[in-house]
């Protein structure tokens, strides 16, 4: 007996005398490099209040991303990548994910039970989100993040706490967009060839839908450059909600996903504006008639890829409907700087302004504050998921802001107040951590970083002109009127249906028959669906709920 | 009358059969295992058909739900247009697709020189190997409102037709471009057949003053009938398939076709994830599709033997 005490106080000194090394080793990795992990280093400060993390065990992680393969290629040479990897103790795995295919991935690992650490999807109120939460597929957030102070004041926003479960549990990090719903005036916006409306005859620009139509008419039908120019095209057709409801439903507008409906007041009873009657008609009809006059391309259905893009900058699609500032600048200025070197961009592009609705009041579209969040598999175990938080946290934290946007201080930037001067160019800096583009969306997007004089991502000309665009959009629109408490509600119908707007939008506007015929089989189709069940069952909810 | 080994005669004779045989039965062995594990092994999946899926308890432990599935089905107004486009698209393409292999093969088999055969042989069926993937965006640019097609009606004074968004046109899209990118191959088998008929068939028919169109008639078509039944067997009972044809019909249509394209492959796809409906609902819907396969493979089996052919069984 004493023998077995005896060896069990020396294996319980050792295990002692290891972990201490194991801290030590992992203070002076950290301290090591002061210049390589600043951002771990500042990051320590604000968790100074708490107990030390533990991460002796070192841990892989895997994450499914967009562009994650691409992003882990080069980790050895990462600074940003190393830093973390040094003050977390992991290394994370890239589990591919594309635009294309995010949302299959996700439900076949889902439903194989192999599903990475870390899944990035918009599920939000989808059926398999429900789902994933009552079959126990996900893990729920610790209920005490103070922990994570940075992810805890994250969480903390009012719609991000409206996804807590009837458990009292929340099952998601959102991917926060912007801190305020005034930026979704540019998650839709609409660039016009002004240089070729000139050329056509056009001589004020357009601020009303009839004159905006006017011009596109004459952009198609005078054909300036001989080139068969359509009219407006989209990147993405599940982005069309969001401009052209705003004819006369502005609260109708979607991201496109079938489950972000907003539910209005139509008398005394709350309903989808999606699919309210004397709202959406109007809206329909001017598709149907932009359509049938060409102001809308004939191949805007169809679009792949980044084709719309080419066919805008080169003068074959009279209009552009895209997402973001940020796609402005990537995505369209890129290509014109190539074809047009010698005419800035603004110089012959417009963006399209807020035309009145049709009961006179200026709307632009309102989504969520969020797109898209991350999902934790719950076949992790608590140790892992700490892990996790604490790389949120980390990713969070104004210090970390700085590394992955600009590098590290002193070296490939200096700060001055609120002022940062770069010492290493973007280019180069996009060498040194070529991890950073990708991974800052790992926990949020952040949009509203564009806005920032200090963002040298972006042309200053394009900077200059969202910031004052967002300035306009906030004078002279308004937001919908909707009950926002009502969007994410789950009741036994509503967490079965889905509304993809943008599919009969666009049957109906290349349909042949009457345009409040189609509209009417559209709502059959969906009273089939359970729609009037629906309804009754979200205003039994919002009684329970005390609104009127 | 048993062996030496105790075992029953034709058991033994069996065994030496195989042990004979030993080499062609190990050239199959790849095979049988590729039908055991790829084909059969996954076939406990259909039992989701009778199940509601649970992400936590796989296929295996979800809960049994009868005929459920099949009950929502028969109300579900998107099934029910996907069944009846996978039908049209299906005997759209057995009437305009199956007999053009037929008919080009006879008319290569027509050409004299040789060379030429060869040459038109190839370029009819490299099609074959390119993927609706990037064939989808081929016709997308040829067929779009500023693409050729558009270009060459415009120029002759029509307006433009929006080739894969007008639900009118795009069944004739699908049909024509199917039979673009597969006539040659499929014709290959035809070719195959022809080679096989004894030239001495023809002199005989020509001594006898026949034509050519009378060779081709008494003499080609009777030659490659057999050939015809098997492959109409075979067609007919991949005919749903052939109307699913999922990787050209996703790769081209949009939602202003829906109502003429979405077939059950398709429907099955966009609800299963964009929708997220049930994994069991949806295998319902696979299983019913692979029921209706066997009964037509079934039945025109029988037409073919009624017809005076050799069935398949």
């Amino acid at each position: 007996m004493g023998k077995l005490k005896r060896s069990l106080a020396i294996m319980l000194m050792s295990a002692l005398l290891v972990s201490g090394v194991t801290a030590c080793g992992g203070t002076s990795e950290n301290t090591g490099d002061s210049k390589t992990s600043a951002a771990a280093g500042s990051s320590a400060s604000s968790e100074s209040t708490n107990a030390a993390p533990d991460v002796s065990e070192k841990m892989d992680i895997s994450v499914a991303l967009w562009g994650i393969d691409e992003a882990l290629a080069n980790a050895d040479n990462d600074q940003f990548l190393q830093a973390m990897y040094k003050k977390l103790n992991i290394t994370l795995k890239p589990r591919q994910i594309t635009w294309d295919d995010y949302t299959q991935k996700a439900q076949m690992w889902s439903a194989s039970g192999d599903m990475p650490d870390i899944m990035s999807i918009d599920a939000v109120g989808t059926t398999y989100y429900r789902n994933w939460i009552n079959q126990g597929v996900i893990k729920p957030l610790p209920e005490d993040l103070s922990k994570y102070p940075t992810l805890k004041e994250y969480m903390n926003k009012p719609d991000i706490q409206a996804l807590k479960q009837p458990d009292g549990k929340i099952y998601t990090v959102p991917r926060s967009l912007y801190d305020s719903l005034d930026y979704c005036a540019h998650d839709r916006i609409v660039l016009y060839r002004w240089d070729l409306a000139q050329k056509a005859g056009i001589t004020k620009e357009p601020e009303t839908w009839d004159e905006f139509n006017a011009m596109l008419k004459a952009i198609v039908d005078k054909d300036p450059e001989g080139k068969k120019i359509s009219g407006l095209t989209a990147n993405n057709v599940k982005q069309i909600s969001g401009f052209f409801w705003l004819f006369s439903d502005p609260a109708a507008t979607s991201d496109g996903s079938g489950s972000d409906f907003k539910w209005i007041k139509k008398d005394g009873k709350y309903v989808p504006a999606v699919l309210t009657t004397d709202l959406a008609l109007p809206s329909l009809q001017n598709m149907r008639t932009m359509y049938d006059q060409r102001m809308i391309d004939r191949d805007i259905a169809n679009m792949k890829g980044t084709q719309s893009y080419d066919k805008f900058v080169s003068g074959t699609s009279a209009a552009l409907l895209l997402v973001g500032y940020g796609n402005v600048n990537n995505q369209v200025n890129e290509r014109w700087k190539k074809l047009h070197p010698d005419v800035p961009l603004f110089d012959a592009v417009k963006k399209a302004d807020y035309f009145p609705a049709t009961d006179g009041n200026k709307y632009h579209c309102t989504f969520k504050t969020y797109w898209s969040e991350s999902y934790f598999s719950n076949k992790m175990d608590d140790k892992k998921m700490d892990r996790i938080m604490m790389l949120y946290d980390y990713m969070l934290q104004p210090e970390t802001k700085e590394f992955y946007r600009y590098g590290v201080k002193d070296v490939d930037y200096k700060k001055d107040g609120d002022k940062i001067t770069k010492i290493t160019s973007q280019e180069e800096l996009d060498k040194k951590q070529p991890s950073s583009a990708n991974l800052q969306a790992l926990v949020e997007f952040d949009n509203a970083y564009l806005y920032d004089p200090n963002n040298s991502t972006i042309d200053s000309a394009i900077r200059e002109s969202a910031i004052k665009d967002l300035e306009h959009s906030r004078e002279v629109t308004k937001q919908p009127d909707y009950e926002v408490k009502l969007t994410d509600i789950s009741t036994p119908t509503k967490d079965k249906f889905s509304i993809l707007d943008h599919e009969f939008m666009l049957k109906i506007m290349a349909g042949k028959e009457p345009v409040e015929k189609m509209w009417a089989d559209v709502l059959k189709e969906y009273e089939a669906k359970g729609l009037s069940k629906m309804i009754d069952e979200v205003n039994a909810k919002a009684r329970e709920m005390g609104l009127n | 009358m048993s062996s030496k080994k105790g075992l029953p005669a034709h058991k033994t004779s069996i065994l030496k059969s195989i042990l004979f045989y030993k080499y062609f039965y190990l050239m199959l062995l790849p095979v049988v295992a590729w039908y055991a594990i790829f084909a059969y092994a996954p076939m406990y999946g259909i039992t989701l058909a009778f199940k509601t899926f649970h992400y936590g308890k796989g296929i295996l432990g979800s809960p049994w739900i009868g005929f459920q599935n099949f009950i929502d089905l028969m109300s579900d107004t998107g099934f029910w247009s996907a069944f009846k486009n996978t039908i049209i698209i299906s005997f759209g393409k057995l009437l305009f697709h199956f007999p053009t292999p037929i008919i080009l093969a006879i008319l290569l088999n027509e050409l004299i020189f040789r060379r030429a055969k060869k040459v038109f042989q190839t370029i009819l069926t490299f099609p074959h190997f390119i993927s609706w993937i990037v064939l989808a965006g081929i016709m997308t640019n040829i067929l779009g409102q500023s693409g050729v097609v558009n270009q060459v009606i415009s120029n002759l004074g029509g307006g433009t037709v929006p080739f894969l968004s007008d639900p009118s046109v795009f069944r004739p899209v699908i049909y024509i471009s199917h039979i673009w990118k597969e006539i040659g191959w499929d014709s290959i088998i035809y070719i195959a057949a022809l080679a096989g008929i004894s030239p001495e068939l023809y002199e005989a028919a020509k001594i006898d003053g026949a034509s050519r169109w009378h060779q081709i008639r008494y003499v080609t078509w009777p030659g490659i009938r057999p050939t015809v039944a098997i492959l109409f067997i075979l067609t007919i009972g991949q005919m749903l398939n052939l109307g699913s044809s999922f990787d050209q019909i996703f790769n081209l249509y949009s939602s202003p076709v829906y109502g003429v394209a979405d077939t059950i492959d398709t429907f099955v796809y966009r609800t299963t994830f964009t929708i997220g409906a049930d994994f069991g609902y949806m295998t319902a819907v696979g299983f019913l599709k692979s029921a209706i396969n066997v009964a037509m493979i079934y039945l025109a089996n029988t037409l073919v033997k009624k017809s005076g052919e050799q069935g398949l069984f």
